[in-house]
């Protein structure tokens, strides 16, 4: 499969300070976030992705997570703080919180759509689609409008968007809340497998305290917002590659995951006595 | 039963609807309940429409209309689209233009009619105006809406898939776009035969409009639905291919 992926650009190294950045494939600094004339969501957001790491960010609903993921995409102009990039844009991958797909467009093409943008041809960018499809368990399924796809279906599609373009640094705002828990651990092994092997660093969002440090090498606990900061930062020092199921049961898991509760009990908890 | 059976008995139904009406008006017109002055046996209008074709002087009107309603509409098509497509890309120029078209929307726009005889004179021109402006003015609202109403998350994935602005144009705007456009086509198509039409009442030489007015001054009844009955076909034509277009151009809607 390596042989046919080659056919895309591949991505050019940093642009700009990559001795600044040094292994980094993302470092965020300062980072202050605001919609309009409100207060800030998030304040002084300081954190950095190395090459191949898996960093998850919790934090309460609302407190501005999908807003920094949209700032690292450039989706959303910080107040103050800057991000920089150690890999080309076209070298980062977002999967959103919602799965809109072009509705106008088969599954197959929108999978091709970003292959067509980086340059491909349509044929070519086409077969390539339905290799990813079928990677993903969606065979066959490739001439369905997205309405014709039920809510999982159209996820992994998404996820095929993203993936074919084989991005460096992924972003992913809690990509499989909406599937049930059947389709949800599946897919999440195998993402988590194509992740580990092709050594993609990733910022994943998630609710799931369990999902966070099951996935990751770091967790980053962002408290209650408004002006919210980064409270808390644990390394999770479970080897690779994982096995979801078989993760939990390590012995770093359980005393993990009551840490992380407390921290965010408590960072939850600071605001409604300010 | 089946989605085409049930298809298959409305249209029966309403045939059957359609029949008993005709049926009841031509007994009433025989048996002197309606008074065929005003509303002549259906027998006789089918006659009337017959002579009128036969007589082949029918066709250069037809021409008339249809090439003014046609040019009106293909014309208010690109001026509406192009004007609302640029007023909702550039701020400074909806400013300019929206209040001008809030007011053409508002008025009956049929009573330009008088004042582009006027200025296009009796002929083709004054006809194609109306009708353009008919229909301009109408999708205007429908691409402007339409880009106001573009999902920006759609906007956010071709970007964050590496497309420009013109792959953004092309794979968002467009087809949302193309999907208000085709709402508002019958509507559109309807606009662009008034337009032809009462261009032809108010001064002309030619036109089913015309002879409609003509008719109208001799107390023809069974002239005037005749041509009422043309130019309802060939309206209902061009729904045919609106509605063929639409499901062709909006598959993905209704797959
Ligand atoms: N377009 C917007 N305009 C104004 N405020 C917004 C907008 N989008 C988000 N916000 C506000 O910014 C804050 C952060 O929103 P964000 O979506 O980043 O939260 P989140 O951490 O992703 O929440 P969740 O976990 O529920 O997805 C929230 O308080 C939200 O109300
Ligand atoms: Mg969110």
């Amino acid at each position: 499969m390596s042989a046919r992926l080659q056919v895309l650009p591949q991505p050019e190294p940093a642009p700009r300070a990559p001795e600044a950045l040094g292994e980094r494939l993302l470092a965020v600094r300062g980072l202050t976030l605001r919609y309009g004339r409100n207060p800030p969501a998030v304040e002084e957001v300081e954190f950095a992705v190395a090459a191949g790491e898996l960093v998850s960010l919790v934090g309460p609903s609302g407190c501005g997570k999908s807003t920094i993921l949209r700032a690292i995409a450039g989706l959303h102009r910080p107040e103050r703080g800057t991000v920089e990039l150690g890999v080309a844009r076209r070298a980062l991958g977002f999967l959103f919180q919602d799965d809109a797909l072009l509705p106008w467009r088969t599954a197959r093409d929108n999978v091709a759509l970003g292959l067509r943008f980086a340059g491909m041809s349509r044929r070519e960018a086409r077969a390539e689609a339905e290799a990813w499809l079928a990677r993903l368990g969606l065979a066959g399924l490739g001439g369905r409008y997205p309405a014709q796809l039920s809510g999982g279906q159209r996820k992994r599609v998404a996820l095929a968007q993203v993936l074919a373009l084989r991005p460096r640094l992924l972003l992913m705002d809690e990509p499989f809340a909406a599937l049930d828990a059947i389709v949800r651990q599946q897919v999440t092994q195998e993402l988590l497998r194509w992740v580990e092997r092709e050594g993609i660093a990733v910022v994943l969002v998630t609710h799931d305290l369990e999902e966070a440090i099951a996935l990751a090498d770091r967790v980053l606990l962002l408290g209650q917002g408004p002006r919210a900061r980064i409270q808390a930062r644990h390394p999770v020092d479970i080897p690779r590659p994982r096995d979801l199921v078989a993760v939990r049961g390590h012995p770093a898991f359980a005393p993990l995951y009551r840490r992380l509760w407390r921290d965010l009990s408590r960072a939850m908890g600071r605001e409604e006595t300010p | 039963m089946s989605a085409s059976d049930r298809g298959l008995s409305v249209a029966l139904r309403r045939t059957l609807g359609l029949a008993l009406l005709l049926a009841f008006w031509e007994w009433g017109a025989r048996a002197g309940v309606i008074d065929p002055f005003y509303a002549p046996a259906p027998s006789t209008v089918a006659g009337t429409l017959f002579a009128l074709f036969q007589g082949g002087t029918l066709y250069p009107h037809i021409a008339a209309t249809f090439s003014a309603a046609l040019l009106g509409l293909g014309a208010g098509l690109l001026i509406g689209g192009l004007l609302g497509f640029t007023a909702a890309l550039i701020r400074p120029l909806a400013d300019l233009l929206e209040p001008f078209m809030m007011l053409l929307n508002a008025v009956p726009r049929v009573i330009l009619a008088p004042l582009f005889v006027i200025w296009f004179g009796i002929d083709l021109g004054s006809k194609v105006a109306l009708s353009l402006v008919l229909v301009a003015v109408l999708v205007f609202f429908a691409v402007y809406n339409g880009i106001r109403d573009v999902d920006r998350r759609l906007v956010e994935r071709v970007l964050t898939l590496g497309g420009g602005r013109l792959a953004v144009l092309r794979e968002v705007y467009l087809p949302s776009v193309t999907a208000w456009v085709m709402g508002s086509l019958r509507v559109a198509v309807g606009f662009a035969f008034t337009g032809a039409v009462v261009g032809e009442f108010v001064a002309s030489s030619r036109g089913l409009g015309y002879l409609l007015s003509f008719a109208q001054s001799t107390y023809n009844a069974a002239q005037t639905l005749a041509l009422i009955l043309i130019v309802m076909a060939f309206v209902l034509l061009l729904f045919w291919l609106g509605g063929w277009l639409e499901r062709r151009l909006l598959r993905w809607r209704h797959p």
